[in-house]
């Protein structure tokens, strides 16, 4: 134990009351106060502070340890959402593409079809004008009826089916590759 | 119920520290408490006191995970018991209450294990009380809860 002189003593005490200073920490539980009740009051004063001091720090401390691990376990938290966001928005992304992707086919499909469909209704139309006006001038020609118009007429429509017969296929073709040339073109640009 | 002389904490945490010591001087535990918040700073510290025969702390509370060191609070445990000390009381002061951790515990030497939470205080007013038996090797392993 630290033992102290009286004048030390009292130089403590007159501190206390005069400017409200005190000793402080560990050094308290330290000093001998046994034969002086003033000074006795004091070190109890001193350590009761003392203590005081350190229950509010040790409040404070403690508050601000658990602030840290919220902060911290936010942090985790955010990250966490942060990638789940990320792969949420690498998911859309891929469904985006795979119905963009879809939409093309669905529509090469459509149109495909429609031109299936026309060049069917076109040589239905070309096999039954040429069978039609084939069937006349076999008629004319069985009958011996004057045929010249059949004749003329069955070789100017023959010519004419065959022209816009081309003409359609030709069409179409320009159709099919002018189409295929904007797919191609669409899938550079998305590159 | 009488002090420990010294104390010695090793943690990462400075807040800890803070904490520690201002439990310790609340409960009346020790007046000498010496915190160092790195394993590796811990062994050296450790080593030279043995080297230069200066007196070792009673008590060393160690963290389980010590962020910065190249080594954990068990191993630490384990170099202090059988490389550098002997006879001194050391254990484990962390926030896990892993079992497997403390069976690895109790094989690096360790006497205690105090689970750290806001309420450190009952649990120091509890191993205080249980000190005497640690330093005697008399008392088993316990964990704080």
């Amino acid at each position: 134990m630290i033992v102290l002189n009286d004048e030390i003593k009292k130089e403590l005490i007159n501190l206390a009351a005069e400017k409200n200073i005190f000793l402080e920490g560990n050094i308290t539980k330290l000093i001998d106060c046994e034969s002086n009740l003033d000074f006795q009051n004091y070190i109890l004063q001193c350590i009761s502070r003392d203590k005081e001091n350190r229950r509010k720090r040790l409040d404070i401390t403690k508050t601000i340890q658990q602030q840290n691990k919220e902060l911290i376990e936010w942090k985790s938290h955010n990250e966490q959402l942060n990638k789940d966001l990320q792969f949420a928005l690498e998911a859309s992304e891929k469904a985006k593409q795979l119905a963009e992707s879809d939409l093309d086919v669905l529509q090469k499909r459509t149109q495909y079809e429609l031109v299936g469909s026309i060049v069917k209704v076109a040589l239905w139309v070309i096999c039954g004008v040429g069978a039609i006006t084939s069937i006349l001038f076999a008629i004319t020609l069985l009958t011996d009826i004057e045929n010249k118009t059949v004749e003329s007429s069955w070789s100017n429509m023959f010519s004419i089916l065959l022209t816009n017969s081309f003409s359609i296929v030709g069409t179409i073709m320009g159709v099919k590759y002018a189409s295929d040339k904007k797919g191609r073109g669409r899938c550079k640009c998305d590159d | 119920m009488d002090m420990i002389d010294s104390i010695l904490l090793v943690d990462d945490e400075n807040l800890f520290h803070l904490v520690f010591e201002d439990a310790c001087s609340l409960l009346d535990i020790t007046l000498n408490l010496m915190a160092i918040d790195n394993a590796d700073a811990a062994e050296n510290h450790f080593a030279n006191l043995v080297k230069e025969n200066k007196p070792k702390p009673d008590c060393i509370f160690v963290d389980l995970n010590i962020i910065g060191s190249s080594f954990d609070g068990i191993e630490l445990c384990r170099r202090i018991n059988f490389v550098h000390g002997d006879g001194v009381v050391i254990g484990i002061i962390s926030s896990s209450d892993d079992e497997q951790e403390q069976a690895k515990a109790v094989k690096a030497g360790a006497q205690f294990w105090i689970i750290k939470s806001d309420e450190i205080e009952p649990r120091l007013e509890e191993f205080v009380k249980d000190f005497e038996g640690y330093k005697e090797r008399t008392a088993p392993f316990k964990v704080y809860r």
